[in-house]
């Protein structure tokens, strides 16, 4: 799949959409007609700057208003106050849209989820009082009797629907261009799981304010122009809830997170609720609101995701229940010795290390040693510590004791992607895959780490594919995954980070026989490629063969440490973790 | 007579009935083509009961005059009304402008739109359709950016600013005998009261030697009316500038002023609007609490308009017609003066008639001053304001004389 081919494919549909819309505006006589086909580009790019930011981050903002207002009030003022065009206003908006999404994203990225939600909606609300403290409840934009044309005001109405049209292209076209892009992957890979993201080396918070700052610039620009169409600016039309939710239902109803979605949004809602307004207003008052309602209620009942994702989801049961039966995973059994494996020195040393929630120790100053080639298994009963003790190599829990020395550097405390970017991969207990991306971009998503170039982070992710043997189902959902190759695909995507140590969380759980043959395989040869490991593991046999030494955990401490046929044989381990049967000595040939 | 001749005759008779039916209903045709004039105001949304009270005004309105036979001077035309919902946003009110423009294009002239802002954007698109809009809309910049298709009909909101105090300390002298020397104003910081007290507080208070004692500005909605009236209390101007725009804040604060002993008119209050002179705040407080208030608004019922406030009650069930209703009842009037001097249905001769009236009878009793002409920007000369007071439970005008219903009550300190 080639960059180019795969931009034309996506360029096709955005022109073809946009001839077929400029010559209905251009068939179009009656300049009402005109002034819809003109709203339902802005707010479609209204809807598309939202889901530039909130559709792809996941953080949901009910305060694009703010900037969508900035920039109508910037534009108006301009030309009141100063004489300024709206031709050279409206791209100043745009920057002070994307200023204002800095200062607004530097503070309230410190805030998750409902919080953030929450704290967005106040700016809108705040800059409303604070335009009407300044007196600019009511300010209309001067007919310009002249120039009107260099005024950006035009008899002919059909140039703002262009207008608004150019802008709407030029939206879809930076989005789609986007979203194929680093950008894209980076922003749905933190949407679906923000944490799983930051181990795999990604920094959320600069990627979020990367993405509100064009956000932020595009509902500016698309503000100011509002402006110049309303020709009348007031608070509530510009920083008011309708402005912030409108963003939200197109986007919303059409798809978040896609480049069609906000535009099929817009397309059917604006003109629906005009047409109900106008036809029904008269007649019921306020029938228009009820029925709008319900539609944008069906709809989110129906397609709960939007009207593109249920579009997608049907072609690709249809495209998948024509060939059910999709070549199983290569298994690649080239099970290298692992007498191969070179062991050299320390790579990780972990002292002192204590992490405890409220009463609970939960690590209990451990100390331990990996050195650079081993694989070393921990094991120990359920609530040792095992899962903290990851969690705390790669920056997700900060001990309140100890240290952790990395590649000779310290690491404690660090942020996640810090971590990984040192060279630190991890997998999960539970899988935590990016459901709605391909495999392909799953691993490439990882791979950006290192690698900011885009073509040759697409080579690491094919070699990072090729190594677990995932590579025919490249382009397959995540979410359709079975639980190995889910598996293989976290080892992949941590692989693909170039990490210098993995760290492998349960990653046999749940598998069968062959699935574990499977997976042992890949950590096997990973191992012999000069990949440091450490993995949690139950499954004792398994553990047997794979690790060159074992280490117990047990009540968030060190038990036991040692080569696998000593710590088997251990009478405390075997009392606290391993159980009776392991007294006879002849259950690791089972 | 034989049966036939009889049967001869009858279809005779038939025919000529049919023929003479037909005459009828041809000359009838070519003697009364509609005319079409406009209505665009918030029919749904947060406003509509004020579009609606427009709406019944303007169907009364051309009910009558359709009564008495339509417009003279195009051979007894009937006015037809079309109603445009300019919804809740600026943005719906300029789609309908521009639908109201596009779909009708038989369209005359047309009134509205009720908000300040929503004129402003119906008008942007108005002017360029060169249709005439005729609006009681108070926003200055309605009439201030040169259109020559827009006409306000009530005075504006810096002149009613200017207007208010002079009149008021005008109407106490005249009342109680003595000239209010101290001042309070409590406000909230909407559009509206900023503007009503801005020339107020710059200058007035100045020349007209008065000294504020009690200037408290709160964001609606009010919680707590208690501190700003203990303020009042303690320092107990002459007068009190009551401004709140929502019917709640009203409700909270006359409420708050009867319980600390300064209500039923023992301190004179005034407001700015009708929105404390509206028929829910009646239904939603004791009414004795409203006596004696008084505020200061653009249009209300006057003793010259008598006969048709009690019409309005009789149909329309509300208990007195609030300034919307006459307004735009008025305006019906004006259109149809309007096409009377044209003499021709179509926009440009009308917009001719609205800018060269001068009418001091007819519609003009529905306007305060008593005269309808429009100056170059389209202001009506001699706009003037009322005074309305609570009195008995119902809101009356009480000032200038000439055109107040009862007698303005100032306690006598």
């Amino acid at each position: 799949m080639s960059t180019a081919a795969s931009s034309r494919r996506h360029a096709v549909p955005i022109a073809l959409f946009g001839v077929a819309y400029a010559l209905v505006t251009l068939a179009t006589g009656n300049e009402y007609h005109q002034l819809i086909l003109t709203l339902v580009p802005v707010w479609a790019v209204m809807g598309l700057s939202w889901n530039l930011f909130s559709g792809y981050s996941g953080l949901v903002s009910f305060g694009h208003a703010a900037f969508f207002g900035l920039g109508a009030y910037f534009v108006a003022l301009a030309q009141v106050q100063w004489g300024m065009t709206p031709w050279i206003g409206i791209p100043i908006a745009g920057a002070l849209g994307g200023l204002a999404g800095l200062i607004v994203g530097l503070p309230t990225f410190r805030l998750r989820g409902h919080y953030f939600a929450l704290a967005m909606l106040a700016y809108p609300l705040a800059l409303l009082y604070v335009f009407e403290w300044l007196g600019y409840q009511e300010l209309t934009l001067p007919m310009e009797r002249e120039h009107p044309a260099a005024f950006m005001q035009f008899a002919d109405h059909r140039v703002y629907a262009l207008l608004a049209l150019a802008a709407m292209l030029a939206s879809m076209w930076l989005t789609s261009v986007l979203e194929r892009g680093r950008f894209g992957l980076v922003l749905t890979a933190m949407k679906q799981d923000e944490a799983a993201a930051e181990a795999a080396g990604i920094d959320p918070r600069a990627w979020k304010l990367r993405a509100i700052v064009l956000s932020g610039a595009l509902a500016g620009a698309i503000g100011g122009f509002y402006a110049v169409v309303l020709l009348v600016v007031t608070p509530q039309a510009v920083f008011g809830m309708l402005v912030s939710s409108q963003a939200l239902i197109v986007a919303m109803f059409g798809g978040v997170g896609t480049v069609w979605g906000p535009v099929i949004g817009a397309v059917v809602l604006v003109p629906l609720s005009e047409l109900l307004h106008a036809r029904l207003g008269n007649e019921i008052p306020g029938i228009q609101g009820v029925v709008y309602g319900v539609a944008i209620i069906a709809v989110i009942l129906l397609a709960p995701d939007g009207v593109v994702w249920k579009l997608r989801d049907l072609r690709q049961r249809r495209a998948s229940a024509a060939n059910a039966n999709v070549a199983p995973t290569a298994i690649v059994a080239d099970d290298a010795p692992a007498s191969a494996r070179t062991i050299g020195p320390t790579l990780l040393e972990v002292s002192g290390v204590s992490i405890a929630f409220g009463g609970l120790k939960a690590l209990d100053g451990v100390s331990l040693r990996v050195a650079t080639g081993e694989i070393l298994g921990i094991i120990g009963p359920n609530g040792a510590g095992k899962t903290t003790l990851f969690n705390a190599l790669n920056g997700f829990l900060r001990p309140a004791a100890g240290s952790i020395v990395f590649d000779g550097r310290e690491i404690t405390g660090q942020p996640p992607h810090r971590i990984c970017a040192a060279g630190v991969g991890r997998t999960f207990q539970v899988v935590r895959p990016f459901r709605r991306m391909t495999v392909f971009e799953n691993v490439l998503a990882g791979a950006f780490v290192h690698e900011p170039d885009e073509i040759r982070a697409r080579t690491i992710a094919v070699d990072a594919l090729d190594q677990v043997g995932l590579r025919a189902i490249e382009s397959v959902s995540a979410g359709g995954l079975s639980n190995r190759d889910l598996r293989l695909l976290e080892i992949a995507r941590a692989l693909a980070g170039r990490p210098k140590l993995l760290l492998l969380d349960e990653t046999l759980a749940g598998l069968d026989t062959e699935g574990v043959e499977a997976v042992l395989a890949v950590v096997k040869r990973l191992a012999a490629r000069g990949t440091t490991v450490v993995i949690i593991e139950h499954t004792m046999p398994a553990m047997v063969r794979l690790a060159d030494r074992l280490v117990v955990l047990d009540h968030g401490a060190v038990l036991a440490e040692g080569a696998p046929e000593a710590i088997t044989r251990n009478p405390d381990v075997i009392d606290a973790y391993l159980g009776k049967r392991w007294r006879t000595g002849d259950a690791v040939d089972r | 007579m034989t049966q036939h001749s009889i049967d001869a005759r009858r279809r005779r008779f038939a025919g000529i009935a049919v023929a003479a039916g037909l005459a009828l209903v041809a000359t009838g045709v070519r003697a009364a083509p509609d005319i079409e004039v406009g209505l665009i105001a918030p029919m749904s949304g947060p406003w509509a009961r004020q579009g609606q009270v427009m709406k019944s005004a303007a169907e009364l309105a051309i009910a009558s005059i359709n009564q008495q036979g339509g417009i003279r001077s195009l051979g007894g035309a009937k006015l037809k009304l079309s109603v445009f919902d300019a919804g809740d946003s600026v943005e719906k009110a300029k789609n309908a402008a521009q639908r109201m423009v596009a779909e009708a294009p038989h369209l005359v002239a047309a009134t509205g739109a009720y908000l300040s802002s929503f004129t402003l954007a119906v008008t942007e698109v108005t002017e360029r359709a060169q249709l005439p809009m005729v609006t009681f809309s108070y926003s200055d910049q309605i009439t201030a950016r040169g259109f020559k298709y827009v006409f306000q009909t009530s005075a504006t909101g810096d002149q009613q600013a200017e207007g208010s105090l002079p009149a008021l300390l005008a109407m106490a002298e005249k009342s109680s005998g003595k000239r209010p020397k101290t001042v309070g104003i409590v406000m909230d910081n909407t559009a509206a009261s900023l503007a009503f007290v801005k020339p107020i507080r710059a200058t007035q208070l100045a020349k007209l030697g008065l000294t504020l004692v009690v200037d408290e500005t709160f964001t609606p909605p009010l919680a707590n009316a208690t501190p700003l009236i203990q303020k009042v209390r303690a320092k107990r101007p002459d007068m009190l500038l009551l401004l709140p725009t929502a019917i709640s804040d009203a409700k909270l604060l006359l409420e708050k002023m009867n319980e600390f002993g300064l209500g039923d008119g023992r301190l004179p209050t005034i407001s700015n609007g009708a929105a404390i002179l509206d028929p829910d705040l009646r239904a939603n407080m004791n009414v004795a609490q409203l006596e004696g208030v008084m505020s200061v608004v653009a249009n209300w019922g006057t003793s010259a308009q008598k006969d048709m406030s009690d019409e309005f009650r009789r149909r329309t069930g509300e208990p007195w017609a609030t300034q919307h209703f006459l307004t735009t009842y008025g305006d019906m009037w004006i259109f149809k003066a309007a096409l009377e001097a044209a003499g021709k249905a179509d926009r440009a001769s009308v917009a001719n008639a609205l800018r060269t009236m001068d009418l001091s009878n007819g519609p003009a009793k529905f306007f305060p001053g008593g005269r309808v002409k429009f100056d170059a920007a389209g202001r009506r000369e001699g706009a003037g304001l009322l005074i309305v007071q609570w009195q008995n439970g119902v809101p009356v005008t009480v000032y200038p004389v000439k055109e107040a219903v009862a007698e303005s009550r100032w306690p006598k300190r």
